[in-house]
């Protein structure tokens, strides 16, 4: 048996476009989770048992469904009941948004809990209203606590977000996977899409260690 | 002019404040004693809403905190708090902090509220730290700058929650020297505090509170010497 990587050089500029493709699903579905996540977030922490059951149902949809079931309802089970098609990527989109945002939101909603009781007291005390008070002062202060499970989360949305090549999208999985069938190989490309990851992984790790130092230096004397 | 009548507070089971009444006047300091756990705190907290009273009502210059529609944030404008752990906003400087609440609530400009917030630094002593963030600074200063934070939304009434339960020690005087400036100026003060001679030396009255129930409420100098009740004098036994 022999390795051949030479020949994957031909396919790297298709690996490269596929990264592209990967990146802006990924960087699209966790912006758009972190959005609905923070109206999520508050619902779950409502005054009002009713509203705060809301939030938890959609959570338990979300973690009890596996993700390529929810994948396959929203890319072929969706249009049927609107009838409106997507394209795999606004498919992927959003599937791992509201997916991501059902975990984000918890982990926000355990940041916003772990901000001191008195922050609040003191914002009400000065007649801030509500919206201020969480964008200016809560907020950020949760996001210290929140920020290393957001870097999960965003790790995991990246490797999920393979899934979406089941629905035909050309991401770094497909794209090898279409080596393979081009050149009768399975490991070199595999090899090279599990390459790709794991860098992108690490890069992500080593940019939310700096985006960790960054929020928390105003702890810093 | 504050006019509490007749409040009531229960926590599920636990009743801490009982039928208290009690009326503060413009300009008026007064003191609220007792022993802990009587409800001084919960009864200066239910005067800017930061609890509900169950029952009873409570007037800030005769608007009534306690009903259903009342405007909230028009209330805490005009009555500002000082808490026992400080709680500034600790991503903010100094400046920022005190700044934050006239722009955003007050919508004063940006500008204004800087200078106008650089002088009370300057009057509670701390205009060198205007840049400095909250984790730099000793308690008594970080009480010092809540206290100038309160001041910047120019209330008319001030609530003092154990403004310095909280301090070491040596940095008591420098809070109550502020707090004492303050008194005289015009500014209505409610004061929950530990420091008998304190109280004696600044309020106007003292309102001794036990269980949850007003027992007295009279001038220091007659509270001190010549307490009615017998729980005010086992009280005073005990702390002086």
């Amino acid at each position: 048996m022999q390795l051949d990587f030479g020949m994957m050089t031909k396919y790297m500029p298709y690996f490269f476009r596929s990264l592209v493709v990967t990146l802006q699903l990924t960087a699209a579905s966790l912006l758009l989770g972190i959005i609905i996540a923070i109206p999520l977030s508050l619902i779950k922490l409502s005054r009002f048992r009713a509203v705060r059951a809301v939030g938890s149902f959609y959570t338990s949809i979300f973690r009890g469904v596996p993700l390529l079931v929810q994948v396959f309802v929203v890319y072929f089970g969706l249009p049927q009941l609107i009838g409106l098609t997507f394209t795999s990527f606004q498919a992927g989109c959003i599937t791992f948004a509201f997916n991501s945002a059902a975990y984000i939101s918890e982990s926000l909603r355990g940041g916003i809990m772990a901000v001191d009781v008195g922050q609040r007291e003191a914002a009400m005390a000065l007649a801030v209203p509500y919206g201020s008070m969480m964008k200016d002062i809560i907020f950020p202060q949760a996001i210290k606590s929140v920020m290393p499970s957001l870097v999960n989360e965003f790790i995991g949305l990246l490797k999920n977000t393979t899934l979406i090549s089941t629905v035909g999208l050309v991401d770094v999985l497909r794209a090898s996977q279409m080596v393979v069938s081009d050149t009768y190989r399975a490991f070199e490309p595999y090899i090279t899409a599990a390459a790709f990851y794991y860098v992108l992984v690490m890069f992500i790790s080593f940019l939310g260690k700096q985006l960790e130092r960054w929020v928390n230096k105003s702890d810093q004397r | 002019m504050i006019s509490v009548e007749h409040v009531y507070k229960s926590f599920k089971s636990l009743e801490v404040l009982q039928d208290v009444s009690l009326t503060i006047q413009d300009g008026e300091v007064v003191a609220i004693i007792g022993p802990s756990g009587s409800g001084k705190s919960t009864l200066l907290r239910c005067i800017n809403l930061l609890e509900r009273p169950t029952s009873g009502h409570i007037y800030v210059d005769g608007v009534d905190v306690a009903a259903p529609k009342v405007n909230i944030q028009q209330i805490r404008q005009k009555v500002g708090m000082v808490f026992q752990h400080f709680n500034l906003f600790p991503h903010m400087t100094v400046l920022q902090n005190m700044t934050y609440a006239p722009v955003k609530v007050l919508h004063m400009d940006a500008k204004q509220a800087q200078e106008k917030c650089l002088a009370l630094l300057e009057r509670v002593g701390l205009a060198d730290k205007a840049a400095s963030y909250p984790a730099t600074l000793s308690g008594g200063q970080k009480q010092r700058v809540a206290i100038a934070r309160t001041l910047a939304m120019d209330p008319k009434v001030i609530l003092f929650d154990e403004p310095t339960s909280a301090l070491d020690p040596e940095m008591v005087k420098e809070v109550l020297t502020v707090i004492k400036d303050l008194a005289g100026t015009g500014i209505t003060m409610a004061l929950v505090t530990h420091e008998m001679g304190f109280a004696r030396e600044v309020a106007d009255r003292i309102c001794f509170l036990d269980e949850g129930r007003l027992v007295e409420d009279a001038p220091p100098e007659i509270f001190f010497s010549t307490p009615k009740s017998d729980r005010a004098r086992e009280f005073l036994d005990k702390v002086l």
